[in-house]
């Protein structure tokens, strides 16, 4: 095995143990050893962060394992991210997604995990962070182009907005222009089909499933 | 006629028997209550005078159930620091402990967390159209598009002028401990402020006497503190979840704080009142829908043996049962609490995953208590028809009363927009079909 093979596989194996300094240090040693940037994100973090979701599918992960690997990742993202410009390998990301909680609703720990899974897994993330009105969820697809559109809600007195977004696409034209995903604790998938919705998941690993289905339609 | 009186009744479930019919509760916790609309309604389907509800929290929505309901609907037990009838009217004194967790409301004169709330006042909840009476204290302001709870300058919680139940301030971010680093840092909070001051507990002790001495039901004193919860609050839900696994250290030192508060409350509410309540409640949201938040490895690490020193204490110096509340998904973890001693749990939240009732019965019905499960106020109350709505709660007293170690309450408190009948049809069912031997 090629020492750069070996300290991806130790990048991605110390991510999915959750060994935060162990990870940022193996990074800084990558970086420092030339190994390409976007071969520690591709190959290494993101490899950690997959492996993590299907020990989560397993039930051998739970939430907190979930966050803390958000947060060991973030963190490198943090080291790495400035340096994708000088990639010798170009960056694609897979698609775009434009992400936000629904407006009335301030609960982001859902959204926040689906989108950084989502960041591991190539896409390119615009987060709109919390309360997202109507107004500024199309306003953000007119200006970012986005392939997908995720919206969360936790409670189900603000779910409903999910539903006038859709309709506001609508009537802009946007709608057929991008795809919508819905997720959250009282969202369901017989809600999502009912508002108009492209997709649904439970969690953030299906999230990413979802994603890539929707973009190679 | 009931053969049993609640405390006789109660206590004999506790012990793993059957007693004459299923204990039930109706408004003893802070989790087995009624929003003040759904019971304004419930009032006039009932025919009976037209009353604004008490809230006893103002954050969360919780009603304090009247003594004509709690009757009504054969409920066994009562909150200790109720302050209506049968509660003697004299003392006037609120616990708004769950509240001082969140806002740190502190007495001037002695520095701890405390409310003497002598008046109520009247509040209109514009979108929901309806009246409810709250402490004189509190302000309900409304800031564009929510409403904002306040007292005198402290924020208490927040929420949406069309929600029915607003969330405490800390779900907003608002976190005391969110930016501490060092141990020192954690020593220098003021954790005293949550101490109980010896004047609330003189009151409660006069309260308990009372109710003891007056009353027939079972004494509930059904939030004596949190822990993983309260930790939440303090550094925030996600950050206190990657503490407990990347900042240890920090982790620890918040920890035995909160178990140095909740043993030392523990241990004033034994020496008060010990004599005259029968239920002490500690309440921990451990889960979420689809599993625990942390593994059971996490938590024996972490948690474990605190709970043990807690639980081992209250075994040694008092006869009390102790009863704690966890939503959510967390039957791997319904284990280590039997082995640390914990008698009850509340509330099977049927639809969470894998809290499946005759699983939970069958592995550990003799070991502990299920308190709550009765009915689904999720799924099923707010939304079954009246006979699907006596069907479920006649399947849940099939799986969960055989043997004792059962008493019925709703999954948590009842919400919009549970239509009053299927209430009334919940208790009546719980009272008629609830007499053993179950059939």
């Amino acid at each position: 095995m090629s020492p750069v093979s070996n300290i991806l596989e130790e990048i991605r194996d110390s991510l999915a143990n959750l060994d935060l300094e162990k990870t940022i240090e193996l990074v800084n040693k990558a970086l420092n050893q030339g190994v390409d940037v976007m071969d520690i994100i591709e190959r290494g973090l993101a490899e950690g962060m997959k492996l993590i979701g299907e020990m989560y599918e397993r039930g051998e992960y739970f939430v907190a394992d979930m966050i803390v690997a958000a947060e060991i990742f973030n963190e490198a993202m943090r080291i790495v991210k400035p340096m994708i410009l000088e990639s010798k390998k170009k960056f694609k990301p897979l698609g775009r997604v434009v992400i936000g909680t629904v407006y009335g609703d301030i609960h982001d720990i859902g959204k926040n995990l689906v989108a950084t899974v989502l960041e591991a897994n190539g896409f390119e993330v615009i987060d709109l962070g919390i309360d997202v009105t109507v107004e500024k969820f199309v306003e953000a697809v007119k200006k970012h182009q986005p392939d997908i559109l995720g919206m969360s809600a936790l409670l189900t007195t603000t779910m409903p907005h999910m539903r006038e977004v859709i309709e506001a696409l609508k009537k802009e034209g946007l709608r057929e222009k991008v795809k919508v995903i819905v997720g959250g604790a009282p969202v369901t998938e017989q809600f999502a089909r009912e508002i108009g919705a492209d997709g649904y998941a439970e969690n953030a690993f299906k999230a990413v499933e979802v994603c890539k289905r929707l973009i190679n339609k | 006629m009931d053969l049993m009186r609640p405390r006789e009744r109660v206590i004999t479930t506790l012990r793993h028997e059957e007693p004459d019919r299923i204990p039930i509760d109706f408004g003893s916790t802070h989790v087995s209550t009624i929003n003040p609309m759904c019971y304004r309604d419930l009032r006039r389907f009932l025919g009976l005078e037209a009353r604004p509800a008490r809230v006893k929290d103002v954050v969360a929505q919780l009603t304090e159930v009247d003594a004509e309901l709690i009757e009504l609907f054969h409920s066994d037990f009562i909150d200790v620091n109720r302050c209506l009838p049968p509660t003697n009217t004299e003392i006037y004194y609120r616990d708004t402990f769950y509240q001082c967790m969140v806002c740190l409301n502190r007495d001037p004169e002695t520095g701890k967390a405390e409310i003497v709330d002598p008046s109520w006042k009247l509040w209109h909840h514009s979108y929901g159209n309806f009246y409810e009476e709250i402490p004189s204290l509190i302000d309900i302001v409304e800031e564009g598009s929510n409403y904002v709870i306040k007292l005198h300058d402290i924020v208490l919680g927040i929420g949406s002028k069309s929600s029915f139940t607003f969330a405490p301030i800390d779900s907003h971010g608002a976190n005391p401990l969110a930016n501490v680093r060092s141990i020192n840092e954690v020593k220098d909070f003021n954790w005293d402020a949550f101490k109980y001051s010896d004047r609330y507990l003189e009151f409660l002790r006069k309260k308990a006497e009372y109710l003891h001495r007056s009353t027939d039901y079972v004494l509930v004193y059904s939030l004596a503190g949190r822990v993983h919860a309260w930790a939440q609050a303090l550094r925030g839900w996600t950050r206190w979840l990657s503490d407990l696994r990347l900042r240890k250290p920090l982790a620890n030192a918040i920890l035995d704080h909160i178990m140095d508060v909740v043993l030392y409350n523990t241990k004033k509410i034994i020496d008060y009142i010990g004599e005259y309540i029968t239920v002490i409640g500690y309440a921990d949201d451990l889960g979420t829908e689809e599993g625990p938040q942390i593994s059971v490895q996490l938590f024996r690490e972490m948690y474990k043996h605190r709970y043990e020193e807690l639980f081992s204490y209250i075994k040694k110096h008092s006869k009390l049962f102790i009863f704690l509340h966890s939503d959510g998904a967390i039957f791997p973890l319904i284990k280590e609490f039997i082995d640390v001693g914990l008698d009850i749990i509340n509330p099977i939240q049927l639809s969470a995953k894998g809290m499946d009732p005759e699983k939970l019965k069958k592995e550990y019905g003799e070991q502990i208590t299920f308190w709550g499960g009765g009915a689904d106020v999720q799924r099923v109350l707010p939304f079954a028809k009246l006979e699907d709505v006596v069907q479920h709660v006649r399947d849940m007293i099939r799986v969960l009363a055989p043997g004792g170690g059962f008493i019925f309450a709703t999954t948590h408190n009842i919400q919009p927009p549970t239509p009053s009948e299927n209430i009334v049809a919940v208790f009546k069912a719980a009272y008629e079909h609830g007499r053993y031997p179950i059939r």
